[in-house]
């Protein structure tokens, strides 16, 4: 039944939005709704059964456990702060003209539907159903992202849309494939994943590396895995900053979700032999592609979306690691990095709406006088960047430390390499914060820069997120923790 | 009630359908064309299921057809037509890394290789029969055929129109090789009839030829990357 | 050597003289009708052959030997090819005749001297409509070999009379026959140079293949390129007809059979000249170099042909 709640709230929510006349109503709505899923999933971690049985009547379509709630939690939380966020920049935008008043309706929609959505998907048991969610996930966000109708937003959209669709299509396969797998098990056929991953260890080798394999290539393209990342870098530096860092932050999340789902399942049968070592080749591809695009990169939310890229490899070679200890911190990487990369982008977002447009074209940022004119900003890019390129005490640092130290005892040479490239890519940020954020200009120059007034509700959110990462950095919650291992277990690693 | 050998050979029949329109679809220039003759590659496939159909009875097989022709065969073709119309565009003479006649010859080897591969994984499996396996390679073989026009074309239009053919080849192969519940079916169909609307709206912002449009763009500074041109 | 075979070679060679003009003139009148004319008549083309056969020969001053036998080498192998295809009655075949690779080699001839011919007179038309008969045909072989490569896999024999009469090895099936159709159609349009290859109606200098080719000929040799032509088109209509629809085939010699044989070889030659004319009428003649799109796809369908009968 909870997730009717979760589907009433979005009603309400949209009917809210259709009403309305005005920007900030509208964004009330989707604040308070991204509010209230916040709630909810607080209130069926604390206070439900995790595995939920049967909660939604007559459907075994969906199901919630851990690793979905501790998805939804993520997602939730950045949806909250984005919505805050979107309150200030939006309104920027429509005062610029880069977006038309008549265009707030349809944004704000698609805000909503689009939260409603991951949620679906990351509760969804059937994998069919998670791929149709995840696949109206690509839709929608590219409607986000066209809806500057720019030209470039919308080649940038079409972009995400072709490559993420035409490899769905593929995943789709996969799971027909695997279905027809699942109907020679004792089990009549089912989708269903823990009916799926219940029934793993009898499934044939060799028909699971190809359904894996075509798994693989559509959830790789939507969470921007080498060679399907293409899209990635100019969907994320065109969308409007607080969609980027929903887009960075959730969306990438629910592509590593569904391959660490099937990943769970093929790890039962001796086809994750060959499966691992193609993922751990996939990731150090991924880590290299991203850390040498980041050297030479002169716009910030391009760096910022590279560096996306970037985790998503090292995701993928936590993945391949597959130890309980490696998934376990692969999981705290996911939450850690999906935090901190929403707060770089809401940091990148204000810099963004400082100069844009003043002086620079739109694929080179000139960015000077940074700490008079924004040092809340600045300030969230020099520790947002500090946080993903693992500094101690920001979580990243744990998880990618530990993550290194497994992948140490698989293969030192493998190990050296990833180094090697975290290395480059953390090196790529450091430059160019240290190029730009000194940059001065001289005096007299002084008044052709507007400064650019960053309203209260853009402040919030970064000063939230970076607060929050600290805390879980030092602290490391423990109950936290447990519920991590716990999804460990129930993935049977 | 018609005999089961009949019906194979109906569907085998079908099945060269089903070529002809995927290659013609990979090597024509004419926009109008690739439309309608995505609608009779639609309507193909709902015969295919009718058929199947007859042969199983199984009432998923004919609900599938019933909203492939709705929508496959009516309403998106209705839509591309009404925005093509909009766009005023006809040819389709661009394209990228392939041209149609090595598209025609790759996706000839594609089919011997997806045959040789796919013979290899489902042996032993119930679908290894001839029929419904040369179903399984043909809808394969028209997915990475329409793969190729998706990513060999400039047009948005036409790419999306490889990207419904592609949709075509995964129905084809899941029509053969297992069976779906109606409500997944049901929902992809929902998902492609969005997506077809979403990227066919949005051609119309990169395709279009008309002067406002480009008018409205060029007042957004966003807009103004040197060697732009269209 | 038998009675029924030299009585099959005066049927046939009589019958596609006979017929071949009324199919060329018969797709020029559906042609017409399509553009909304109502066109010559179906016998005009017997009529001007007719006229030119009794017309003076020229010859240009720089024309050589070439230029006076290649009408009737033209005419002799084409002809000969006819042998091949049994229009109306299928004997038994005798010696290599109906050998499919003789066939082609018989067409490539008759081809060869044509395009000699074109180049003797010395005109630039001529040379034109040579170098670029030659370029066709040089991207169509591959494609016309895979063709008949297919059509000898499916039947499992070479010989054109065992597949007509059906008495070969290997029996099509519908789908196969599909396939095998298209691609034989799109062989008939490119070797008889007919829309999008070529426009056999126009004498436009940037356009034309085949009649640039025949520009410098006259008076009965004229006649005889023309004749030859239309029978190059009647028999390869003939084993398009006959190897997909060989309903009505007489298989003995009698009157009556054979009788009903004309007839029917008639009526679906008529409507093959319609599908012929209607697809004309369809497109438009394409650029040179997008011919091979055309091509390809002929080749694509023959081979997987080829690639089904290997693997199943």
């Amino acid at each position: 039944m909870i997730l009717l709640a979760f589907i009433a709230v979005t009603l309400l929510a949209l009917v809210i939005i259709i009403l309305s006349h005005n920007h900030l109503r509208m964004n009330t709505a989707c604040i308070l709704q991204a509010l209230i899923f916040v709630i909810l999933t607080a209130y069926i971690v604390m206070f439900r059964q995790i595995p939920v049985e049967s909660f939604f009547i007559g459907s075994e379509y969906f199901f919630i456990d851990h690793l979905g709630i501790f998805e939804v939690g993520i997602a939730t939380i950045i949806f909250t702060c984005a919505a805050l966020y979107a309150r200030g920049y939006i309104e920027g935008l429509v005062e610029s003209g880069e977006l038309e008043k008549g265009s707030l309706k349809l944004f704000y929609v698609a805000w909503t539907l689009l939260l409603l959505v991951i949620v679906l998907a990351f509760f969804s048991d059937n994998l069919a159903l998670f791929w149709i969610f995840a696949e109206l996930t690509t839709i929608i966000s590219a409607m986000l992202i066209a809806i500057l109708s720019a030209r470039e937003n919308i080649d940038a959209a079409i972009k995400y849309i072709f490559i993420a669709s035409v490899s769905m299509l593929f995943t789709f396969v996969g799971f027909i494939f695997l279905f027809e797998i699942s109907r020679t098990s004792p089990d009549a056929g089912s989708l269903n994943w823990t009916d799926l991953i219940q029934h793993a260890s009898v499934f044939p080798p060799g028909m699971m590396l190809a359904a894996f394999a075509l798994i693989f290539i559509g959830l790789a393209a939507k969470s921007g895995i080498f060679p399907f990342h293409t899209w990635l870098p100019a969907a994320h530096a065109k969308a409007p900053s607080a969609v980027s860092a929903i887009l960075s932050g959730v969306l990438l999340n629910v592509g590593i979700y569904g391959i660490i789902r099937v990943y769970a399942i093929v790890h039962q049968t001796p086809a994750a032999g060959i499966v691992a070592p193609m993922l751990m080749l996939f990731g150090i591809l991924t880590v290299g592609i991203a850390a040498f695009s980041m050297l030479p990169q002169k716009n910030l939310k391009k760096l910022v979306a590279f560096s996306s890229v970037e985790n998503m490899g090292i995701l993928l070679i936590g993945l391949a690691i597959s130890t309980p200890i490696a998934l376990f911190w692969m999981l705290f990487q996911i939450m850690a990095h999906s935090l901190t990369k929403a707060s770089l982008f809401f940091s990148s977002g204000i810099l963004h709406r400082q100069y844009a447009g003043q002086f620079s074209s739109d694929t080179v940022d000139d960015i000077r006088d940074v700490f008079r004119l924004q040092p809340l900003a600045a300030w969230g890019i020099i520790l947002g960047g500090l946080a993903i390129i693992a500094l101690p005490p920001f979580p990243i640092f744990f998880s990618e430390f530990f993550i290194m130290l497994q992948l140490g005892a698989v293969s030192l040479w493998v190990l050296v390499i990833t180094l090697f490239l975290l290395f480059i890519a953390a090196g790529a940020l450091g430059y160019f914060v240290i190029t730009n954020f000194t940059k001065v200009s001289g005096p007299g120059a002084d008044d052709d820069i507007k400064h650019y007034h960053t309203p209260v509700s853009m402040k919030i959110p970064i000063i939230f997120l970076l607060a929050l990462l600290l805390i879980i950095g030092i602290l490391l919650p423990h109950p936290g923790m447990e519920f991590i291992s716990q999804i460990v277990t129930e993935l049977k690693f | 009630m018609i005999d089961t050998s009949t019906i194979e050979g109906i569907i085998r029949i079908l099945f060269v359908g089903i070529i002809i329109t995927a290659a013609y679809i990979i090597s024509t220039r004419n926009l109008l064309s690739v439309v309608s003759v995505y609608a009779v590659q639609s309507l193909t496939l709902v015969f295919i299921a009718l058929a199947l159909y007859s042969l199983e009875g199984s009432l998923v097989l004919l609900a599938i057809a019933i909203i492939t022709f709705f929508s496959k065969v009516l309403i998106i073709p209705y839509f591309i037509t009404t925005i093509q119309e909009r766009i005023r565009i006809k040819r389709d003479i661009e394209f990228h890394f392939l041209n149609p006649t090595t598209s025609l010859l790759i996706s000839m080897v594609l089919m011997l290789v997806i045959y040789m591969v796919l013979s290899r994984i489902m042996q032993g499996t119930p679908a290894r029969e001839s029929l419904f396996f040369f179903g399984a390679v043909l809808g394969i073989s028209l997915m990475l055929m329409g793969m190729m026009v998706t990513f060999s074309r400039k047009r948005v239009i036409t790419k999306a129109l490889g990207f419904l053919s592609m949709e075509n080849g995964v129905l084809l192969f899941g029509l053969f090789v297992t069976e779906l519940p109606f409500i997944i079916e049901f929902l992809i169909i929902i998902d492609l009839i969005i997506l077809v609307l979403l990227t066919t709206i949005l051609s119309v912002g990169i395709d279009s030829t008309l002067e406002d449009y480009h008018q409205r763009l060029h007042r957004f500074h966003l807009w103004e990357e040197p060697g732009e041109d269209s | 050597m038998n009675v029924d075979f030299i009585l099959y070679i005066a049927i046939n060679t009589l019958v596609v003289l006979a017929i071949a003009p009324l199919f060329v003139s018969m797709i020029k009148k559906v042609k017409a009708w399509t553009q909304g004319r109502s066109g010559p008549s179906v016998f005009q083309t017997y009529a001007s052959l007719r006229k030119l056969l009794t017309k003076e020969v020229i010859y240009s001053p720089s024309s050589s030997r070439i230029m006076r036998i290649t009408p009737l080498i033209t005419i002799a192998s084409i002809l000969v090819a006819a042998l091949f295809v049994p229009l109306i009655f299928v004997p038994e075949p005798v010696g290599g005749i109906g050998n499919i690779i003789l066939f082609l080699y018989l067409l490539a001839l008759a081809r060869f001297f044509m395009a000699l011919a074109g180049l003797d007179a010395g005109s630039s038309f001529g040379g034109m409509g040579s170098s670029r008969e030659m370029s066709i045909s040089a991207i169509i072989e591959p494609t016309t070999i895979i063709v008949f490569a297919a059509l000898a896999f499916v039947f499992k024999t070479l010989n054109i009379f065992d597949m007509v009469s059906r008495m070969a090895p290997g029996l099509p099936a519908a789908p196969t026959l599909i396939l095998i159709s298209i691609s034989l159609f799109i062989i008939l349009i490119v070797e008889t140079s007919r829309i999008p290859i070529d426009n056999p109606e126009t004498h436009l200098e940037l356009t034309m293949i085949h009649e640039g080719m025949i520009l410098e000929q006259s008076g009965r040799n004229l006649a005889l390129m023309e004749l030859a032509a239309a029978v190059k088109l009647t028999v390869l209509m003939g084993l398009l007809i006959n190897l997909i629809v060989p309903l009505g085939l007489a298989t003995s010699l009698t009157l009556i059979g054979i009788l009903i044989a004309v007839i029917l070889f008639v009526i679906k030659g008529s409507i093959l000249a319609g599908i012929i004319a209607i697809f004309e009428s369809s497109m438009a003649k394409k650029r040179f170099f997008q011919l091979p799109s055309l091509f390809a796809m002929a080749f694509f369908f023959s081979t997987l042909i080829i690639i089904i009968e290997v693997f199943s």
